[in-house]
């Protein structure tokens, strides 16, 4: 083989194994190798037919978090690490420069769209969510901040929320 | 010319061998030397770009000075101020030591390396062979470097690396100290220290332009292994041997086709494709990592050797000319990682955050226990906090599993699907920054292609 035909079956052959290696790269999901992108939590999450008082809490933890996070203009996820523990939370509020009132209000409203979420999906009474929803309006921050995260347990144990109305929780909690 | 010439070839190789190295040695180390001095991405970057900055600004006038006070002497000094200052890098307790310490040494490298060159033909005997040897222990030592750094690493400390390097250069100056007593006691001194010719500039160009898309090759990837993928740096110095292995080949390839051109292009089209295929990783996988390293090393073997050769051939004197190459190179690596270390520490920050939102959300969509979803945020978020900044090692966050069978499989899971959302953030942080090193490759065909004269 002559040299210039040498040169010229070097440079094309470094042409295809590049194009070939993208190629084969990019067939086998290499733009799309990604992390999963967070939802809105502005937009509504659809409940999956709750079934048992840990799934209704899972979801109306969910539904109260999307709520929250709306509100403050951040995801669903970073307001659930933040709301983990007592340090995680003043880190998030330094963060994002939010004070515990503006917090307590987020909080709230995203509590209020749980349980209207619950309502819609018929996991909770007109009857619970009536009262409910007047005791979170004046809800501490702390004990919104525990609904939120323990949503069964507050659920369950509801009395130090919804005083007369404790008894009726579980005959109308399907 | 001397009573002597092997042992002080293989002394001049070894000082240049040494001193390239030391332009991508610390790579692997560079995550232990982050953590260890407690510092960021961008500041660790300099122990890096401060070698290579002091290399690009002082190979010229260190091949000058090397000229007028005669490269023997200049050759051993130079390596006993390398070998000094790297005892400083290696008892460093501090970032601005590190860094003051590697521009000394810098400076002591680059008046060995263009001093041996000028030392080299008469050696060797031949002009031609000089830069041959030159080249090779230059390619040799940068390629073997990382390993070599990676192992010592994780075997010793960062901090050995230096230390290694002190006996290896006083080593190497023994050979060479007869020149340079040679020199004093005859009083022969290069005087003709103007009569240089114009450096080649194409060649010199599109050198530092592939230099700058090579180190981007290596830094990023040794990053993405160990800081990305938690490999440790001996596992990341057996991953990225694949790069020298594969440079070897290249260097059977080469003396195939005589021209340096082609030679060139073809190198360079070779390490663009090789590193775009490290933007588009399909999966978090070492193995998949080795194709385009393969192809970036035979690619950096084919274009470095033209392109230094080109800048060397007929022209005199190899010394200065020499200097010109060194400083294209090591300047390219700076502009790589200058143009490069912004971008990736902030598509870093960015895809971190990306990854722990998706890893958070599938627990919170998950169907464990409430209780044990506020336990594992807590934990996360403590493992987050700790990392300050930096891909975390999730595993620990889920220990102790559950001892219920069915509570244990789910959260092991969770963390395994945690692991793949970290895994594809860290891979995808690193695309945009492949992607530019792949277009500053390809970008050095316009001087290689444009030259009439890269052919020896």
């Amino acid at each position: 083989m002559s040299p210039a035909r040498r040169a010229k079956v070097l440079v094309g052959a470094s042409i295809v194994s590049a194009l070939v290696l993208v190629g084969v790269y990019l067939a086998a999901g290499g733009s799309s190798y990604t992390p999963e992108k967070s939802q809105d939590p502005c937009q509504h999450r659809p409940w999956s037919n709750p079934e048992g008082l840990q799934e209704i809490a899972n979801q109306f933890s969910i539904s109260a978090l999307d709520g929250a996070a709306c509100q403050l203009g951040v995801t669903r996820e970073t307001l659930a690490r933040a709301l983990a523990t007592p340090e995680g939370r003043e880190r998030f509020k330094e963060r994002y420069g939010i004070d515990d009132a503006k917090l307590a209000k987020a909080i709230r409203a995203g509590l209020l769209r749980a349980v209207d979420d619950a309502e819609e999906a018929g996991a909770l009474s007109p009857i619970i969510a009536g009262p409910l929803r007047g005791t979170i309006e004046e809800i501490p921050l702390d004990r919104a901040i525990e609904l939120v995260n323990d949503a069964s347990s507050a659920l369950g144990g509801v009395e130090s929320l919804l005083g007369p109305a404790t008894d009726l929780l579980e005959e109308f909690l399907p | 010319m001397s009573a002597a010439p092997r042992p002080r070839v293989a002394a001049l190789a070894l000082a240049v061998g040494l001193v390239l190295a030391d332009s991508s040695v610390v790579v692997l180390a560079l995550p232990e030397i982050y953590r260890d001095l407690d510092t960021s991405i961008a500041g660790v970057t300099w122990v890096l770009i401060s070698f290579n900055l002091v290399m690009a600004l002082a190979a010229v006038p260190a091949a000058l000075l090397a000229r007028r006070v005669g490269p023997g002497r200049a050759a051993a000094v130079g390596l006993a101020i390398f070998a000094g200052a790297g005892l400083a890098c290696g008892v460093a307790d501090e970032l601005s030591t590190l860094i003051l310490a590697r521009c000394v040494q810098a400076l002591g490298g680059a008046l060995a390396v263009t001093a041996a060159l000028e030392l080299l033909p008469a050696t060797v005997g031949s002009e031609r062979r000089a830069t041959v040897v030159w080249a090779s222990a230059g390619a040799t030592g940068a390629a073997l470097g990382p390993a070599v750094g990676g192992i010592l690493t994780e075997l010793v400390s960062w901090q050995s690396i230096f230390l290694l390097q002190v006996p290896i250069a006083l080593a190497a100056a023994v050979p060479i100290l007869a020149v340079a007593k040679h020199e004093a006691a005859t009083g022969i001194l290069q005087t003709e220290v103007r009569r240089t010719g114009r450096p080649h500039l194409r060649a010199n160009l599109a050198l530092a332009m592939v230099s700058a898309a090579i180190a981007a090759a290596l830094f990023l990837l040794v990053l993405l292994l160990i800081e990305g993928w938690r490999l440790s740096p001996i596992g990341a110095a057996i991953v990225v041997s694949a790069m020298p292995l594969a440079a070897i080949l290249g260097s059977r390839v080469g003396p195939l086709v005589p021209s340096a051109r082609a030679r060139a292009a073809a190198g360079a089209i070779l390490v663009s494709g090789g590193l775009a295929g490290l933007a588009f990783l399909p999966h978090a996988d070492v193995v998949l990592t080795l194709p385009p390293q393969i192809l970036v090393g035979i690619g950096l073997s084919l274009v470095l050797s033209a392109l230094t050769e080109t800048a060397l051939g007929g022209r005199a004197p190899q010394a200065i000319h020499g200097g010109w190459t060194i400083s294209a190179r090591h300047a390219g690596v700076v502009i790589g990682l200058l143009a490069l270390t912004p971008v990736f520490t902030a598509d870093i920050a960015q895809q971190r955050d990306d990854a722990i939102n998706a890893g958070t959300a599938v627990i919170l969509d998950s169907k464990v226990n409430p209780l044990l979803k506020i336990e594992l945020a807590q934990r996360i978020e403590d493992r987050l906090a700790g990392e300050k900044g930096k891909v975390p090692t999730i595993g620990p966050a889920f220990e102790p599993l559950p001892s219920d069978p069915g509570e244990r499989a789910d959260v092991e899971g969770l963390r395994d699907e945690l692991q793949e959302q970290l895994n594809r953030g860290a891979t995808h942080a690193f695309s945009p920054s492949f992607l530019i090193a792949a277009l500053l490759g390809l970008l050095a065909l316009i001087p290689i292609v444009l030259s009439r004269r890269v052919e020896l």
